[in-house]
């Protein structure tokens, strides 16, 4: 990936967060392009619309959350309606161990990160992808 | 199970009320957006206070836990270490459905965000 041109998708119902996520990501990365969602469902929308390479994803959102966010991506990928495999990185406060061990099996889910999300470990994984 | 104790706001006094150079250290030290995320993190206290108190009448499990999460996401994350550790127990409560240890908790939780709303004016 390169970082000209990447693409960051937030999928995360607060506010708040989306801006701290934004403020990072605009500072590390700034050519490139952050789409914004509050939740699954305005997410799928933006995914379908923009592609993004790399999407940052809260699990418990109202409307729509981060299963069935990844239900409908898996879906498409197994259908062959989706080409592409974004990288999705869990940020939650979910805090059973199990529960995050099964997002971490989750289709393109890459990494699960707990909230407070620590910026530096964002930060590493992200550099492993991007050129 | 079901926990009879019910919760008291001095189980949740040794947390602090706000972490300024927690918050800021997450932050990058940019004292600007951390102003900025104070504001937006004050204005959905209300918002979200107001939601909890009407599906808590309708006892809308699925919301408060929803709602309750959420506040805890956002307080650990602007080092309210306080309403942080309050909504986690919200959020208990409202997976196993206990009305009136949740009842009680929120009754906490009010003070807990005025008493945040208050630190945060004198800085």
């Amino acid at each position: 990936m390169n970082k000209k041109n990447i693409r960051f998708l937030i999928v995360e119902d607060d506010e708040m967060i989306r801006l701290i996520h934004k403020d990072f990501l605009k500072d590390l990365y700034p050519g490139s392009e952050i789409i914004e969602a509050e939740n699954g469902a305005q997410g799928i929308c933006h995914y379908f619309e923009n592609h993004p390479n790399i999407i940052l994803l809260d699990m418990m959102m109202p409307i729509m959350g981060g299963e069935a966010f990844l239900d409908i991506l898996e879906e498409g990928h197994q259908c062959n309606i989706l080409k592409d495999k974004p990288k999705i990185i869990v940020v939650t406060a979910i805090k059973e161990v199990k529960e995050l061990m099964n997002i971490g099996k989750r289709f393109a889910v890459e990494a699960v990160i707990s909230k407070p999300l620590v910026q530096n470990q964002l930060k590493s994984l992200l550099k492993d992808w991007i050129s | 199970m079901i926990n009879l104790t019910l919760p008291k706001n001095d189980d949740f006094m040794a947390a602090p009320v706000f972490e300024i150079e927690k918050a800021l250290n997450r932050i990058h030290n940019k004292k600007e957006l951390l102003e900025r995320v104070v504001d937006i993190f004050v204005k959905s206290l209300h918002e979200r206070k107001d939601i909890l108190e009407n599906e808590l009448n309708n006892e809308n499990w699925e919301t408060l836990g929803t709602i309750a999460h959420s506040i805890k996401g956002s307080s650990w994350t602007i080092g309210a270490q306080k309403l942080g550790n309050i909504a986690y127990e919200m959020e208990k409560a409202a997976d196993l459905k206990e009305l009136t240890r949740f009842r009680r908790l929120f009754q906490i939780f009010q003070t807990a965000a005025q008493e945040f709303i208050e630190f945060d004016k004198k800085f």
